[in-house]
């Protein structure tokens, strides 16, 4: 097994539009590393500069020790997992994992131990000799996963490799994605546009924007700390809200709405010269509250709110409103039932809010 | 001869297509009647080698050898005029699909070797060099079998190189087939220096070749009468693209490009507002599209 580590590394390609721009990060070894962010964030781009599909511009990549700039992707000892799961349509499943070992004239032995191992793993046993057509997609999908697993590398490189399945079996097959992972601790960077998919797969999550990382942790520093709006907004489903408005003593004020920030957070703000400011309150949809006891000892963030939109997912009820002319998600207990069209009483859990500066879209610390 | 030869070198093989790949621990030949034959490099001195390259042309096994199929359509496309050999058993509409692979990252005999299995019969292959070549297409492809993004894929994944395809279009019959081969691979190479993606249909390259063909004033002028203020804005032309390339779907785009619909239909506002063209509307959107190839 080996670790990554991506120096410096820039990507530019011809007609000097940059794709990766400032690409510092070590990726650990028998990490479960996710790179994750909107289209056309350069999440692909590194990882295909990483397999060695792309050149890199400017920088230096070394998996273990080996710096592999030059290197080919062959001699990189990494597999890949793309998006597309199909197979050779014509072979069976286990011709279908032996055949990249045929191309390199690996001996018969030696492959059917490989693919037997890969098989087993991945309970492909009584499927071996099915062909392509035969398999449910989850089964070829494992099946491309098996592919992957008999090269035996030092690095697995999956890009959106659940992107083409349906609802269910996404879910189904993020878990075989982790037990794997669990089983045979190869490094492993993966790739997602799902933020759900990064944080309940990742030991550690890269968010990335127009090229530039903008934030690495494990998925709770993440999520519990973004560093910036976009992250904030990016990572959460529903997204983070955001309220614009000014910092006036301990309140935070929008509109004709007064809302109480702990000590803390305003000592902090006035320490950084935001007193009188306008900054972004953002808080995440379940820390607003609609629970009585909890509006009871929050009467200083409590505001009342006429519910557009009330949407039941079973345990929570996903409400849609405005406070202040400012449009708000958010998520609360199912016991309490809220319905389209009601007034109700809710409070922001202002210990879990976060203030970001306007202009820079920095969260303040 | 060649069983004269293979007295002298017991190893002789003579390649046939049934027996797949060209074995790299032989060196191998093409005699005068086209038979590859090859022998096992450990019964070859260098003399042997300079004797056997005197009479039999030494055979580069990067490239695997020609089918008859593909020997057909060779003599078929080289054929300065006039349609092709009669005998030539085309009966359904073919097309011409270029493709390219990063250079020196794998051999010819591998790619051919597996592109062959992703297809229901086996597909002629012209090669123009090492990395570069023609995929004939007779009939168009079953849905059980990979489209040409799957196709990148699992040949990536198999064979650690990236590749592009342009999937020309249709033809019947050979009175042009020698310039058709001869556009399909001009136009790949005009449309893969505009569009970033993979796999580009003929069709998707239209634009791109309207495009190219106008002169750099008209090109220059396209940007700055339709762009005008946002020539140079690059987040409100990577908005427009996506919206174009999305079907003018505002919650595709917006999706997409991880914008609220809202903030995506203020900024639509704003363009129709400084420019007045109003890119939810096909007739008006396509010059803007088209505006913003000429600027690439």
């Amino acid at each position: 097994m080996a670790g990554l580590n991506l120096v410096n590394i820039r990507k530019e390609y011809d007609k000097g539009v940059v794709s990766v721009q400032d690409f510092n990060l070590e990726i650990r070894d028998k990490e479960f590393l996710v790179l994750v962010g909107p289209s056309g964030c350069g999440k692909s781009t590194t990882l295909r500069m990483i397999a060695g599909l792309e050149d890199i511009t400017d920088g230096d990549l070394y998996i273990g020790e080996k710096r592999v700039n030059d290197v080919s992707p062959k001699d990189r000892d990494i597999a890949m997992v793309f998006q597309n799961y199909a197979l050779y349509p014509h072979m069976n499943v286990y011709d279908n994992m032996a055949f990249s070992l045929k191309l390199r004239k690996m001996k018969k032995d030696e492959i059917k131990k490989r693919v037997d191992n890969a098989a087993r793993i991945l309970n492909l046993e009584e499927y071996l000799y099915r062909k392509p057509k035969a398999l449910s997609g989850g089964q070829r999908q494992r099946v491309a996963l098996g592919r992957a697993i008999v090269r035996d590398a030092e690095v697995f490189l999956m890009d959106e490799p659940l992107s083409n399945l349906d609802a269910k079996l996404r879910v189904q097959m993020r878990a075989e994605i982790q037990k794997l992972h669990q089983r045979l601790q190869t490094t492993t960077v993966y790739v997602t546009h799902d933020q759900t998919e990064a944080m309940t797969m990742a030991t550690r999550l890269v968010v990335m924007k127009a090229g530039f990382i903008q934030q690495v942790g494990t998925p709770k520093e993440v999520y519990d700390l973004p560093d910036n709006m976009f992250v904030a907004s990016f990572i959460g489903s529903p997204a983070m809200n955001f309220f614009f408005g000014k910092l006036e003593g301990n309140y935070f004020v929008m509109g004709d709405q007064k809302i109480l920030v702990p000590q803390g957070r305003v000592q902090t703000l006035r320490d950084q010269g935001f007193e009188g400011k306008e900054v972004v309150l953002g808080v995440r949809p379940e820390d607003i509250h609609d629970e009585p006891v909890f509006l009871d000892v929050s009467p200083e963030t409590k505001f009342r709110a006429k519910i557009e939109v009330a949407e039941l997912m079973g345990a929570e009820i996903i409400l849609y409103s405005q406070v202040a002319g400012q449009d708000f998600v958010a998520r609360v207990d199912s016991r309490f039932n809220v319905e389209t069209g009601q007034s109700l009483d809710l409070a922001f859990d202002m210990s879990k809010a976060h203030f970001f500066d306007k202009s820079t879209e920095l969260r303040i610390k | 001869m060649i069983e004269q030869l293979r007295k002298i070198y017991p190893s002789l093989l003579v390649h046939t297509n049934e027996n797949g790949n060209l074995d790299t621990s032989y060196k191998w030949y093409k005699t005068a009647a086209n038979a590859i034959i090859g022998i096992q490099k450990a019964e070859l001195a260098d003399k042997d080698q300079a004797l056997l390259a005197a009479f039999l042309v030494p055979y580069d096994i990067k490239f695997p050898p020609m089918t008859e199929d593909e020997q057909r359509w060779k003599k078929a496309i080289d054929q300065a005029e006039g349609p092709a050999d009669s005998a030539f058993p085309v009966l359904t509409p073919y097309r011409f699909i270029y493709f390219s692979m990063n250079k020196n990252q794998i051999t010819p005999v591998f790619f051919h070797e597996a592109l062959q299995e992703l297809f229901e019969k086996p597909v002629p292959i012209l090669w123009e060099n090492e990395s570069e070549g023609i995929i004939i297409e007779e009939g168009s492809l079953s849905e059980d079998y990979p489209s040409y993004e799957q196709m990148i894929d699992i040949l990536m994944s198999d064979l650690y190189v990236k590749i592009t395809f342009f999937v020309g279009p249709y033809q019947k019959g050979f009175d042009s087939i020698r310039a058709y081969y001869h556009s399909v691979i001009r136009d790949a190479k005009k449309v893969f220096a505009y569009s970033d993606k993979t796999v580009i249909t003929y069709i998707d390259a239209v634009p791109y070749l309207l495009i190219d063909q106008a002169d750099p004033a008209l090109r220059q002028a396209l940007g700055k009468n339709v762009l005008q203020e946002f020539i140079d804005d690059e987040d409100t032309l990577k908005m427009l693209e996506t919206f174009v390339q999305s079907n003018l779907n505002i919650s595709e785009t917006a999706k997409e490009l991880h914008l609220h619909r809202n903030s995506l239909q203020y900024r639509l506002d704003r363009f129709f507002e400084k420019t007045g063209i109003d890119v939810r509307q096909f007739h008006q959107a396509m010059p803007v599209y088209l505006a913003m190839l000429a600027k690439k």
